[in-house]
């Protein structure tokens, strides 16, 4: 009986407590902080969070402070290997930029969704684009 | 309970979990839940230049909901026994 | 400390609330329950394209639509200490009754892992107590066959 790891929410993440963790939410946000504490429905407390843009080889970081996430809310989370984490091949971009270049790559994917809808419709497809899952 | 029965007997093996965001990991298994969450160690993203934030996470835990496929080696798997199994509980639960 | 925990600590401080669609709320929290429904007042509710306003004396929110609380550090710590002065205090009244899960920041809701191999799902093993939240607690005796 290998009861050292119970086969529970509890028990999976229970190593994970006071780790760099990042959290992807189902809006599409990828969320960076320390995990504080968690419960059965997989609702996390994150501290000193950190929301990170992402943008091909670029970033921009935005502090967000104490976060209480519903766990319905979250696609995944992992615990970040400090030492890869330095090695990353990011560069650093002021938030202003970050949010201009996110407005076009939006602009140009609602375009594209939008034809796309179109052509699909035309055969017979109903869009299920606007369920509020953008991740 | 069944799938969660059969996820327990498939801890250490290598494998591949899609997500409905087209996202595909692939890692060993480490622990599953009564939902279905997973936990992964050593991962690796097979597409990593579309997910780039996922670059510095070694071992992750993913939410059952958001799940789309799970895939493992064939021999990983006693056919046999599963559908022995899954008599029984249609059995059990068919009346 | 558990995060519905926290959040009942927070009652009457000020934080924001987003919704799954994006809307955010800033305001002072009244009350909130195990659903993580919550009561706000001197709301200020801000679009989800941050383009319009609104303000309301009191509102209630269903908690099946939040995306999540952001909330002031110094609440967090206000919180715990508060925790721990309780803590002490039950340690000095109640003896060796001991708090269960006392003691253990951040330990998941079940207070699982301590207890050793309790929580071993579909062992149809005894003890099933407590409130084992979400997907009804499987039928005792429907365990693993194959494990």
């Amino acid at each position: 009986m290998d009861a050292l790891i119970p086969f529970t929410t509890s028990g999976s993440l229970v190593d994970l407590v006071d780790k760099k963790v990042l959290v992807v939410l189902r809006d599409g946000r990828k969320l960076t902080g320390v995990l504080r504490s968690y419960d059965q429905f997989a609702n996390f407390l994150l501290e000193s969070t950190v929301e990170r843009l992402h943008y091909k080889f670029e970033y921009s970081d935005v502090d967000i402070g104490v976060l209480l996430i519903r766990g319905e809310n979250v696609v995944a989370l992992g615990e970040i290997d400090l030492i890869a984490e330095d090695n990353l091949p990011f560069v650093e971009i002021p938030l202003d930029e970050m949010r201009d270049k996110l407005a076009a790559q939006e602009k140009r994917r609602e375009r594209d969704n939008i034809v796309k809808d179109k052509v699909l419709g035309s055969l017979g497809f109903v869009s299920d684009r606007h369920e509020g899952d953008a991740y | 309970m069944l799938i969660f029965s059969f996820f327990k007997t498939l801890t250490d093996q290598v494998i591949t979990v899609e997500l409905k965001n087209d996202l595909c990991i692939t890692g060993t298994l480490k622990s599953v839940d009564q939902f279905l969450n997973i936990r992964l160690d050593g991962i690796r993203v097979e597409d990593p230049e579309r997910h780039p934030h996922m670059l510095a996470v070694k071992n992750v835990f993913i939410r059952g909901s958001v799940v789309r496929y799970v895939r493992m080696a064939a021999r990983a798997v006693d056919t046999t026994l599963l559908e022995d199994a899954t008599r029984r509980e249609a059995h059990n639960t068919g009346k | 400390m558990l995060p519905l925990a926290l959040l009942s600590a927070a009652q009457g401080k000020p934080m924001l609330v987003e919704l799954k669609n994006g809307v955010t709320f800033n305001g002072h929290l009244v009350d909130c329950d195990n659903f993580m429904n919550v009561t706000l007042r001197e709301v200020y509710q801000t679009s989800a394209d941050g383009e319009r306003f609104w303000k309301m004396k009191e509102m209630f929110i269903k908690g099946n639509v939040i995306k999540y609380f952001r909330i002031a550090d110094a609440i967090l710590d206000q919180a715990a200490e508060e925790q721990e002065k309780n803590r002490a205090l039950g340690r000095q009244r109640g003896g060796g009754r001991g708090g269960r899960g006392g003691g253990m920041p951040g330990r998941g809701g079940r207070g699982g892992p301590p207890r050793g191999g309790q929580a071993g799902r579909g062992r149809g093993g005894p003890g099933m107590r407590g409130a084992r939240g979400g997907a009804g607690a499987g039928g005792p005796g429907a365990g693993p066959r194959q494990a």
